[in-house]
């Protein structure tokens, strides 16, 4: 019996701690943004869903054609949704665990290929 | 929260924000992006480079390897070594046998008009931009190396290791082919090449080669220049001079 009450404890508990968790941020530079009241993209739905599609279309019109326009750019996705660490001015890698991108592809189990390549987090200098 | 939603009312919605989303970024092209480099390259123009080999002394070769790397990031990989070390620019030494006179040359991908490495990519990632800079696409290498092979000039490099804290413009990962990119980034913003603007003297010419006022169309059309390996016709964007 005893089992089954500390169980039940523990259940109750961890619901408890894992609701009571932060909210996962959406980056330093998108969540001022969100603050202030304005919008970047247009819509959240579509981005959400459309993302890869874009980011596909952009690469092949920036890396074959030149061009380089901030629309759908990854550097740009980077330098909006990274996440300062605390008490220090470097970023946490936007693929770290807890972090805006691995959020939701840890969740829909769907691996990101683009940082085996791509720079994690903003260039130095950046906002 | 319960999310059910019918073909209908999805195919509305999508209609909605999607005209939403061309009327805003008809709006954003017209005012944020108007500086941006929004127009495809074109083969009116042929990046193109001439090395006097007389005037670039072996310390200019270095301050061009030097800059090179820090541009790029590459030449501090920990984990490879001897030939597994990148090296997109390197310092040579040329010695004609009969005279005994020798030369230094910075050589690197020669951006060829007809480049061997964009014939045998089976994936179609070894390629040349309209306007004559060829590049890997990294999106699409497999690691192949074929194009390293191909390459007379030996310009490509293979990454061995996995890498972190890349160059914001230059995303470079393990398993994927790599070589000069004649600093297109660069190029597209209208600047020069990292390894041309180390370089104090004229030594290195950097431009476009089909433009008649541009220094360097002057400049091949008055001195005697020769492609390296000039028996293989494949048309180099780079040229040197002296040798």
């Amino acid at each position: 019996m005893n089992r089954w009450i500390i169980l039940f404890f523990s259940l109750i508990m961890t619901g408890a701690f894992a609701h009571g968790q932060k909210t996962h941020s959406l980056g330093d530079e998108a969540d001022s943004i969100k603050d202030s009241g304005k919008t970047y993209h247009e819509s959240i739905s579509v981005i959400r869903k459309m993302h890869p599609e874009f980011l596909n279309h952009k690469r092949d019109k920036t890396l074959r054609e030149g061009v380089r326009t901030e629309e759908y750019s990854l550097k740009g996705c980077v330098t909006c949704h990274a996440t300062k660490k605390d008490n220090s001015n470097d970023y946490h890698p936007v693929n770290s665990e807890g972090q805006f991108c691995s959020t939701c592809h840890k969740k829909v189990a769907t691996s990101v290929d683009c940082f085996s390549c791509h720079r994690t987090t903003p260039a130095q200098g950046a906002k | 929260m319960e999310k059910t939603i019918n073909r209908r009312d999805f195919i509305k919605t999508t209609t909605a924000t999607t005209a939403g989303v061309a009327t805003l970024a008809t709006g954003i092209t017209l005012t944020t992006f108007v500086n941006a480099n929004e127009n495809p390259v074109t083969n009116e123009k042929r990046w193109g480079m001439l090395i006097d080999t007389n005037r670039l002394t072996e310390t200019d070769i270095d301050g061009m390897v030097g800059a090179c790397q820090k541009e790029h990031g590459w030449g501090s990989d920990k984990l490879s070594t001897g030939d597994q070390k990148a090296s997109w620019i390197k310092k040579l030494k040329v010695k004609d046998t009969a005279t005994g006179r020798i030369s230094n040359l910075a050589l690197m991908c020669q951006h060829c008009e007809e480049p061997p490495c964009v014939d045998v990519c089976p994936t179609n990632a070894s390629m040349k931009r309209e306007d004559g800079i060829v590049l890997v696409d990294k999106h699409l290498c497999i690691g192949c190396r074929y194009c390293m092979m191909a390459c007379p000039y030996e310009a490509r490099s293979f990454v061995h290791e996995e890498l972190t804290d890349q160059k914001e413009h230059m995303p470079r990962g393990k398993g994927t082919v790599e070589s000069c990119t004649m600093c297109v980034h660069k190029v597209d913003k209208g600047e020069q090449p990292a390894c041309v603007a180390s370089v104090n003297s004229d030594a290195v010419i950097f431009g476009d080669l089909y433009d008649s006022s541009s220094k360097i169309n002057q400049t091949l059309k008055k001195v005697q220049s020769t492609q390296i390996r000039a028996d293989l016709n494949l048309n180099t964007a780079v040229r040197y001079s002296g040798i």
